[in-house]
């Protein structure tokens, strides 16, 4: 009885004893390497930049993801560029409550500059007004819903991404196109991203005359032969707008084993080493990586740093290496890296090529001018093979 | 009709799935009155030793050991390493906590499926895995008749299911261990004063539960192909739901649930809408409750008054 | 009764068995004292006569102090996070405290409360304009519209009990969020969810700030409190208690079982969706994602590790639970507080006499040493990784723990081992029990300096689970619950 009591007490003790030590929150970091910890120097270019994501929890595979590709950039920018970059973790475990309070808990951390993420559009949406009375850059590599940046409520939001009603449309307009089938199955996964590509999407097929099967299931499902006992021999196509491609991977192993011969288009959700069905069609905001020669480098980083990416991490290392970039040149200009000359170094960021294949630009309203799209079709070995680049 | 053998094979494998989750459910609430909230992570890290088992053996697409033997390899580790760890469970988080109100387990239960899921995380990462068996038990095998096709998988994993839902409805029922398994369940300290060792009969019910649990998940990865760290926890929702609406601490009711879940979903999924899927069974699953609140199998609870 | 063997040594909590001519349950209970002894008792005892007003009162106004001592934002959130928990946790502990119901569906009425405050309260209902209805009307109606859910919910206990009623509760609380997502999107916001809600407008001011909200929620927990506490010394309290104890005996005893198992719900419901009024308020956007599953562990956590059936555990418990996870967990260093203060306050308590915790904390430091130096002269890139956190505990334990360069694989090894010893420490005991704790310690603050700091997110939720294991292990009723006698 005494013990517990005293277990009580020590409780107590323990938690005003550090809450008194909290309420400077700004002493926490968390380093990305043994390198970034030797700041006992005073070095040149020191600044804390924040990562928000899923790093838990049901979609923890895009957020660990992410989470790897950041570290990534700020290693080898730091390297780069000579600067002192901390990078901090919040995991919001897609919620948008929890994005409220890891916001906050940045934007009281007076020494954290710019930040990356969140992942997913609600999150855009419930912390784009804080990050704006803060006045700290964000840049999402996933966020895709158009009223992010149309709406005017997340004045400080960049995204390196293209958004739902340019992809959607366009992927649409390929089909109709080249593929030109006669009925096709579109299923989305009850998340944001894939209602609103859907919605993007199935007006611009009815348009075409093609008879459309909208069905939908929770991204938690992971056998589909149910659904793929559904579709019928006339359904050529099925689109699958899904953010987990390994449910992707495992809807085409149903279709082949109930030998229907739909064709899977897969939005940039798909793309992923997990995603390997032959004949498949993945659109995607980036070229794969592998292919470009002057990112041999970081391809090989990544490979070793996360085998299994896909299209999650690349958008996320740009986004990184805007912020460190704007970092860098802020402190080349002699200025100490704050909120705001940090913000205006983002917002005149202006880069000839970067991993996604082509330059970032931002618009006024945070959107990557000039958003490439790319089209890849699987072979039969399972790589990715481009087809066409608008 | 084919559409609906179809998806009646679809439930069957989901539902045999479910039904090996919840006969471990249903056996240890039956024991100890324990709902047991990391019982569906059990079912996940079996998933995962099978995984690494192929791996072990050269991997989906170069194994260097035949395939039955690689199966029996899969099932034998999954199933004794997941009863250990569920023995290691008990010892540690649960036997403390025989004598606490109820809802104390359960706290504990739900702490012991935070540490694994994130302990899994933390070890493996958070990408999916691919059992890809397609490439050692190809789609070809199996029964194929004009729009019918069901994968030798399936088949193997509905027959093994039923197999080991006769094995421990007979090891209950005629062996000694599970004599001693009941008699616990029924009463723990008339059973302890007649002489059965209660905490080796525990230990051995939670053994078996999470061996089963183990095996099914292997199984779940040979069908599914795609495994990941959180899969126990919609499965052990589910399997939950299963056990109570077959009547909890009944093994036949626990079998019975399962199956009527995993139909019920591919069937209505199938026919009706693959959106309110769950909804739907959802509503099922209330009128069944309402209409039998006893569970489908289970005994009308007596009021000891 | 008074005929009956005691057995001497009754201190002990848990009986090693039934013994032969033992009343099983007055063995048990009969070495408890009423109060503490020495000071402790008195402050007990004095405590005793302050009338519960006065009480709420003095912590009401020690909460109203903490924003005060807060410095930003964040502070605010988290304490605003802290009192939601805390209404939930009281909330919650009507159905399962006093009445003894497993609602395990609870957090659909949050999310009811919020999703009706927002749907009065935004641009969703008949566009363009929607419906803006004052803050006094919108959240008593929805309050009492999750009562009427309530009462809908709980319908089945008329022939369900237990475990049976507690899974027709948890279709409903996932339904909820099927429901929502899924279900009339161009009304309910689907995955979108509903946007841009007005906030809250009381006594002239509206309120904009986390500061304000923090106000507001301390006012309505101790009103909360309050009404629960008045509810609790009624008759509508004490046939919550006789419904919990035995349903058969209180039927038998005239009381209405059915209706007051509906009550328990109902106003556990009201309770909850008055929350959920705030929570949409706050946060200006609700999403169906907020209100699923893992949360509702959380609320139960927190009731449970607090004391269910005891309105000051539900209080403390959700307090606590939120302040850890969201103040001290998010950040690296204090997660550290809580790994090392969580050992060492078990060891505390575990370990007596002193002279023997002192000679395991000491051999512990001396093995620590001995490793480091042995393992330094064989290879010294094993020694290279610092420990990944700052802090004052990382640089004191800087040269003294084993952090190779590169600490991946060695410490996901080092984490498994740590896991197995930990679980074999519980089985042996004795002397070999100190032996193995020293080893068991050392590797614990290796494994936590090298892994675990580097993956914060992934270790925020490996403690969660550890801290819920070793409190229920600790203390299975709770912090401030008082054992009871379950017949099962």
């Amino acid at each position: 009885m005494k013990g517990r009591i005293i277990t009580a007490a020590f409780a107590l003790t323990a938690l005003v004893a550090a809450g008194c030590g909290s309420s400077n929150s700004s002493s926490s970091t968390s380093s990305a390497a043994a390198s970034s910890t030797t700041s006992n120097t005073t070095k040149a270019c020191a600044a804390t930049i924040g990562i928000e994501g899923p790093f838990t929890g049901d979609v923890a595979v895009l957020g660990q993801e992410q989470l790897a590709f950041a570290k990534l950039a700020v290693d080898m920018d730091n390297k780069a560029n000579g600067t002192n970059i901390t990078l901090v973790q919040g995991d919001t475990q897609l919620d948008p409550a929890q994005a409220t309070t890891v916001t906050q808990q940045f934007t009281s951390n007076s020494k954290m500059v710019a930040v990356v993420g969140p992942a997913g559009s609600q999150e855009v949406q419930a912390v784009g007004p804080l990050f704006g009375r803060a006045g700290i850059a964000f840049i999402t590599g996933s966020a895709t819903n158009p009223d992010l940046t149309t709406s005017g409520k997340n004045p400080t939001f960049f995204r390196v991404v293209s958004r739902d009603d340019v992809q959607g449309p366009q992927d649409a307009q390929y089909i109709v196109t080249h593929l030109k089938p006669k009925k096709l199955m579109i299923i989305d996964d009850q998340e944001v991203y894939s209602t609103g590509l859907t919605s993007a999407m199935i007006p611009v097929f009815k348009k075409a005359g093609i008879q459309v099967d909208h069905e939908s299931v929770s991204q938690k499902v992971t056998d589909f032969s149910s659904l793929v006992a559904k579709v019928d021999p006339q359904t050529t196509v099925v689109v699958l707008p899904w953010q987990v491609a390994a449910n992707a991977e495992q809807f085409g192993k149903n279709l082949a084993e109930q030998k229907k011969k739909a064709t899977i288009f897969g939005t940039d959700g798909t793309q992923s080493s997990s995603f390997t069905i032959p004949g498949s069609y993945v659109s995607a905001f980036g070229p794969d990586i592998n292919s470009i020669p002057a990112d041999a480098a970081i391809a090989a980083a990544a490979k070793a740093a996360y085998p299994k990416y896909g299209t999650f991490g690349p958008p996320v290392f740009a986004a990184t290496h805007v912020i460190d970039e704007a970092i860098s040149s802020v402190c080349k200009s002699g200025q100490t890296p704050s909120r705001a000359n940090v913000l205006a170094a983002v917002k005149g960021t202006s880069e000839a090529t970067s991993i996604l294949g082509q330059p970032i630009k931002f618009d006024n309203h945070g959107d990557l001018i000039g958003a490439k799209w790319f089209l890849f079709k699987i072979n039969d070995k399972g790589q990715y093979k481009l087809v066409t680049n608008t | 009709m084919r559409f609906f053998i179809q998806e009646l094979v679809n439930g069957l494998t989901q539902g045999s799935l479910y039904a090996l989750i919840a006969l471990g459910y249903s056996m240890v609430y039956g024991i100890l009155k324990l709902l047991n909230f990391a019982h569906g992570d059990l079912y996940m890290v079996g998933a995962f030793v099978g995984y690494f088992v192929i791996q072990w053996f050269g991997g989906s697409t170069a194994l260097v050991i035949p395939v039955p033997l690689l199966l029996l390899f899969m099932f034998l580790l999954a199933g004794g390493g997941v009863g250990m760890l569920g023995v290691a469970i008990e010892r540690f988080a649960y036997r403390p906590l025989r004598n606490a109100p109820r809802i104390a387990p359960l706290i504990t239960a739900l702490g012991v499926s935070f540490l694994l899921e994130n302990s899994m995380l933390l070890l493996f990462g958070a990408s999916f895995r691919d059992y890809n068996t397609s490439a050692f038990i190809p789609f070809s095998s199996g029964i194929h008749i004009g729009v019918l096709n069901i994968s030798l998988t399936r088949i193997l994993v509905i027959v093994l299911s039923f197999v080991l839902m006769l094995g421990l409805r007979l090891l209950v029922d005629r062996t000694k261990l599970g004599r001693q398994m009941r008699a616990v369940a029924e009463d723990r300290e008339a059973a302890e004063m007649l002489g059965v060792n209660v905490d080796y009969t525990i230990s051995m019910t939670f053994f078996l539960g999470s061996a089963l649990a183990g095996v099914a998940g292997v199984m779940a990865g040979l069908v599914f192909n795609q495994i990941y760290t959180l899969m126990g926890f919609v499965a052990g929702l589910k399997a939950f739901t299963a056990a109570v609406v077959g009547g909890i601490g009944s093994i036949a009711g626990a079998m019975l649930g399962g199956l009527l879940i995993g139909i019920a979903e591919a069937m209505i999924s199938g026919y009706i809408s693959s959106t309110y899927t769950n909804l739907i069974v959802f509503g099922i699953l209330i009128v069944v409750m309402i209409l039998r609140p006893q569970g489908l199998l289970g005994r009308a609870p007596l009021q000891k008054v | 009764m008074s005929t009956e063997q005691t057995p001497p040594a009754a201190e002990t909590d848990a009986p090693q068995g039934p013994g032969v001519g033992v009343d099983e349950w007055v063995a048990r209970s009969s070495g408890r004292r009423e109060y503490a002894p020495g000071r402790l008792g008195d402050a007990q005892r004095v405590l005793e006569r302050v009338p519960w007003w006065v009480i709420l009162l003095a912590a009401g106004l020690a909460g109203a102090c903490v924003p005060f001592l807060t410095t930003n934002d964040f502070q605010l959130q988290i304490g605003i996070n802290a009192m939601l928990l805390a209404i939930l946790a009281v909330g919650l502990n009507i159905s399962v405290g006093w009445a003894g119901l497993l609602d395990l569906g609870y957090v659909a009425f949050y999310g009811f409360g919020a999703y009706g405050y927002a749907l009065v309260s935004s641009n969703q209902l008949n566009p363009p304009t929607g419906i803006h209805w004052s803050t006094y009307i919108s959240v008593p109606v929805v309050m009492i519209a999750a009562g009427f859910l309530g009462v809908a919910v709980g319908w089945p206990s008329r022939r369900l009990v237990g475990d049976y009623l507690a899974i027709v509760t948890l279709f409903f609380g996932e339904a909820f969020v099927e429901f929502t997502n899924n279900v009339a999107p161009k009304t309910l916001g689907g995955p979108n969810g509903i946007v841009s809600i007005d906030p809250y407008k009381v006594f002239g001011t509206t309120i904009l700030t986390n500061k304000g909200y923090f106000y507001v929620l301390l006012v309505l927990l101790v009103l909360t409190v309050g009404v629960l506490h008045l509810l609790d010394t009624s008759r509508t309290g004490r046939a919550w208690r006789a419904v919990r104890e035995d349903t058969l005996a209180s039927s038998l005893m005239t009381i209405p079982v059915f209706r007051v198992k509906l009550m328990a719900f109902a106003f556990g419901a009201a309770v909850a969706a008055m929350a959920g009024t705030v929570f949409a308020a706050q946060q200006i956007n609700v999403f169906p994602t907020d209100f699923a599953t893992p949360f509702l562990i959380l609320i139960y956590a927190g009731l449970i590790l607090g004391g269910a059936g005891s309105l000051a555990g539900a209080v403390l418990g959700g307090l606590i639970l939120s302040v850890t996870l969201d103040g001290f967990l998010r950040s690296p260093t204090e997660a550290g507080y809580i790994f090392y203060g969580l050992i060492l306050a078990t060891m505390v308590v575990k370990i007596r006499p002193w002279l023997r915790l002192g000679a395991i904390l000491g051999a512990t430091v001396v093995f620590g040493i001995i490793v480091h130096t042995i393992v330094k002269a064989i290879s010294s890139s094993a020694v290279a990784g610092g420990p990944q956190s700052s802090g004052w505990i990382s640089d004191l334990v800087h040269n003294w723990v084993v952090v190779p360069s590169n600490p991946t694989r060695a410490g996901n090894i080092g984490y498994v081992l740590l896991l197995v010893l930990v679980i074999a420490l519980v089985q042996v005991k004795g002397r070999w029990r100190d032996i193995l704790m020293v080893p068991t310690l050392y590797l614990a603050a290796c494994v936590w300096e090298g892994v675990l700091v580097a993956q914060p997110s992934i270790t925020r939720q490996i403690l969660l689970g550890v801290i819920l294991i070793v409190m229920m292990n600790a203390r299975p009723n709770g912090l401030l619950g008082r054992r009871r006698v379950e017949v099962v």
